[in-house]
């Protein structure tokens, strides 16, 4: 009964969207208010269909209603209820419905707040949402249906259950704070596109698109770091990133969006780079699109990705369409958004964000390259070319570096333009800094990498010249004697930029982590309960491997203990474990291994242990030990990015 | 010429250095690799510096050294063509007879030296459903 209610809601979405189109069409005609009323109350209608589908939706799963195929492919009796919930994205079919679920909570908020005061934008808006909202609906109806039910002549007893790699916290939790991401870069998308062809571009337009970057942005942050920090505690290949094509497709909207995010300060200040801040708010989305279609189209073949249906070609066509009406756009409004005011000087705030900008299309461009460059090739000469992950690393660095340095940088120059004095004497304090502990660098360290060199340079700079910014408003609000109520009035003085620092400082201790990737060691042996190993100052002991038979899988529990060879301290015991899901199951293809981690995680570096594989009638047991120096420092800067952003982010809502 | 224009050219002439190289990776294999079928393999009489090849592991063909648990030999094959493979390290989950593998390493008379042994998994959860009853 709810399945059906929920399958209705999505067709009748269908009916609703086509209905806000023809009185977008009667609008554009006849010039009446009334018309494009209806279209806005369609769209309404419409959202809240999905909003009903949704839920219903939510309801099977939770109640186990194994008579539809997705309900039955994703969950089981004993999914916890937690998981169950999460289901609802687990797959192709349930993550497009969610997709639609975000977007129409975005289009109702932004219906209610952002066209309430831009007025102008609203047909514009309307036509644009309308088209991606139609897109949606059909592949939740005719392609990929949520409600589908199980085949006539079947009686499912217990669905197949969530795969268990799924089943861990943060891995539930990743994708939804993404979808939010991806999803609301629509908006930037709607907004920046709105405005230019209505030919509408004010200040309170730029705030507004500002404030919605920001959003999404956090959003973005977090659900890329997140999926990092799940992949390094739950996948067990050590890292937190592999450039896989899904992390590369997050990561480069992600890329243009904090371009925007510089390049728009530059329109609110000065009202320039309008043709620039247009081609970048726009492909944010596209980029976005671009990253679903490879993904879910097969035709990059990937960990993450969801098998192949007839996706591929409809998010082709998608993407087409919105690239071709961007750049139809784009010229027809070429001279409106043609700016007379010319940067004066590269020395110079703008300067600098130009330069930021640059330099992170130039990276996302690099990213973009390389992930498309195995189709291309293919394409091109029929060679298939891998582009692994030394490709991304060795070309990224150096970006990265460049733009380490830009952080700490821009803070030092000011609008407009930058005298020389003025200049030497900012320069100053990160200048001896950073020279200092370069020179500590080549005095301490034993063996000399050039890029670990430079980043040290780069991090004390950036992070000296951000602290010194923040030093030199303290010294301007202390008037009261205690310490924190003047830190915090600082902070609160200007919660935009301050916030903007605090996003740089995360940053830069993502730096920090990344550093130490240079030291990782690792190494892959084998053992007998009772033998040891010595391994990078540490002396690696399996005392035991039992087995036990548990609630779902069956698990052989190691236990090591690590000793530290230069004090013969027992330092920790880790417990890796090596679990068989399905194990009951008669056909050994369908039982899944399972290395389950277990990390001696501290601030100067993890050991990280996995358990590979279990030799029962040799009792040997396989390990891989990791040491990964300075990881943590990628979470605790991943927290502070958000944080920033978050702090930069409230204020501005409330001054409106 | 003034200062903005120069810094613009510069950038210029940077970015148009960095797009040149970057349609040129193909030729610089410690950034690409190029993916190989067996087939091909098995007539390449040189060696090739690093290579990524797709097949199945032939049944009964997996050694594994008596001396060093880590150290293994296996045939890989793609209709009737295989090739010897040599590789170091922790042997995947899925490691069998006739499992799907991607393998990279060098090539060199006739043999390949893993450094990366990939077992491709059946995704599971996907597809059949397994707990149904036929009315």
């Amino acid at each position: 009964m709810i399945s059906q209610i929920g399958s209705i809601a999505i067709s009748l979405a269908g009916g609703l969207i086509s209905s806000s189109f023809i009185f977008l069409g009667l609008f554009k005609k006849f010039n009446n208010q009334t018309y494009l009323q209806v279209a806005e109350r369609s769209i309404l209608a419409t959202s809240y269909c999905i909003f009903l589908s949704f839920f219903c939706l939510l309801n099977e799963l939770l109640i186990s209603n194994f008579n539809l195929q997705y309900v039955a492919q994703y969950t089981s009796y004993e999914t916890p209820v937690f998981f169950k919930v999460t289901a609802l994205w687990a797959g192709q079919a349930g993550s497009l419905l969610f997709w639609s679920f975000i977007t129409a909570l975005f289009a109702v908020s932004y219906i209610f707040t952002t066209l309430k005061k831009l007025k102008a934008l609203k047909f514009h808006s309307y036509v644009i949402l309308s088209f991606i909202f139609s897109f949606f609906i059909v592949l939740s109806n005719f392609i990929a249906n949520p409600f589908e039910p199980v085949s006539s002549d079947i009686v499912v007893q217990n669905g197949n259950g969530l795969n268990p790699l799924l089943q861990n916290f943060f891995m539930a939790i990743h994708p939804p704070i993404l979808y939010v991401g991806f999803t609301g870069s629509a908006i930037i998308f709607i907004m920046a596109l709105a405005a230019s062809i209505s030919k509408d571009i004010s200040f309170e337009w730029v705030q507004s698109i500002r404030r919605w970057s920001l959003f999404v942005w956090t959003f973005l942050s977090a659900g890329i770091i997140l999926g990092g920090y799940w992949a390094y505690n739950e996948l067990g290949w050590g890292g937190y990133w592999a450039w896989d094509p899904v992390e590369n497709s997050s990561l480069m909207p992600w890329l243009t969006l904090t371009a925007f995010i510089h390049s728009s300060m530059i329109q609110e200040k000065r009202g320039m780079l309008k043709k620039w801040n247009f081609l970048l708010a726009t492909s944010t989305y596209i980029l976005v699109i671009l990253g679903t279609f490879i993904t879910r189209s097969g035709v990059i073949s990937s960990v993450h990705s969801f098998t192949a249906e007839n996706l591929g070609p409809m998010f082709f066509t998608f993407l087409a369409i919105l690239i071709l009406y961007t750049i139809f756009w784009f010229f027809k409004r070429k001279s409106y958004l043609d700016t007379p005011d010319k940067i004066d000087s590269f020395t110079s705030r703008e300067g600098g964000f130009l330069y930021n900008n640059l330099v992170l299309i130039l990276m996302c461009f690099t990213i973009m390259w390389g992930t498309l460059f195995p189709i291309l090739s293919e394409a091109w000469d029929g060679n298939k070319i891998y582009v692994g992950a030394s490709y991304f690393n060795q070309l990224n660095i150096p970006i990265g570096l460049v733009l380490l340095f830009l952080m700490g940088i821009g803070p030092l120059l000011s609008w407009n333009y930058t005298s020389q004095s003025i200049l030497l004497n900012r320069f100053k304090l990160p200048f001896s800094v950073s020279f200092l502990s370069g020179i500590g660098y080549l005095i301490f360290s034993n063996s000399f990498q050039i890029y670990v060199f430079v980043a040290i340079i780069g991090v004390s700079f950036t992070l000296s010249s951000i602290l010194g910014e923040f030093y030199k408003s303290y010294k301007k609000q202390k008037n009261s004697s205690n310490f924190l109520h003047s830190i915090v009035k600082m902070l609160l003085s200007n919660r935009h930029k301050n916030g903007g620092y605090i996003v740089h400082i995360g940053i830069v201790l993502l730096f920090i982590g990344f550093i130490g990737r240079a030291f990782e060691v690792e190494k892959e042996f084998s053992l007998s309960p009772g033998e040891q190993i010595y391994f990078s100052n540490y002396v690696f002991k399996l005392n035991s491997i039992k087995s036990e038979a548990r609630d779902n899988h069956y698990a052989f529990l190691s236990e090591i203990d690590v000793v530290d060879s230069s004090t013969n301290q027992l330092l920790v015991n880790l417990k890796p474990e090596k679990r068989i899901y399905f194990y009951w199951n008669s056909d050994p293809e369908k039982r899944q291994p399972h290395s389950e981690l277990d990390i001696y995680s501290t601030i100067q570096k993890d050991i990280y242990s996995i358990f590979s594989g279990y030799d029962a009638q040799k009792n040997i047991g396989y390990f891989k030990i990791m040491i990964n120096p300075l990881v943590n420092w990628v979470w605790i800067g991943g927290v502070l990015m958000v944080i920033g952003s978050l702090f930069a982010f409230w204020p501005s809502r409330r001054n409106s | 010429m003034n200062k903005v224009t120069t810094s613009t050219l510069i950038i210029f002439v940077l970015i148009a250095g960095w797009v040149f190289y970057l349609t040129n990776i193909k030729k610089d294999d410690s950034l690409t690799v190029r993916y190989y079928s067996i087939s091909e393999l098995a007539k390449e009489s040189n060696d090739i510096r690093k290579i990524k090849v797709g097949g199945y592991i032939k049944p009964n063909s997996i050694n594994v050294s008596e001396e060093d648990q880590l150290e293994v030999s296996f045939f890989v094959y793609q209709n009737s063509d295989s090739v010897k493979v040599t590789y170091y390290g922790i042997r995947p989950d899925l490691f069998k007879d006739d499992a799907e593998v991607v393998v990279s390493g060098s090539y060199a008379n006739n043999l390949i030296s893993a450094t990366e042994l990939q077992t491709k998994c059946a995704s599971r959860y996907e597809g059949d459903l397994k707990n149904i009853e036929k009315i």
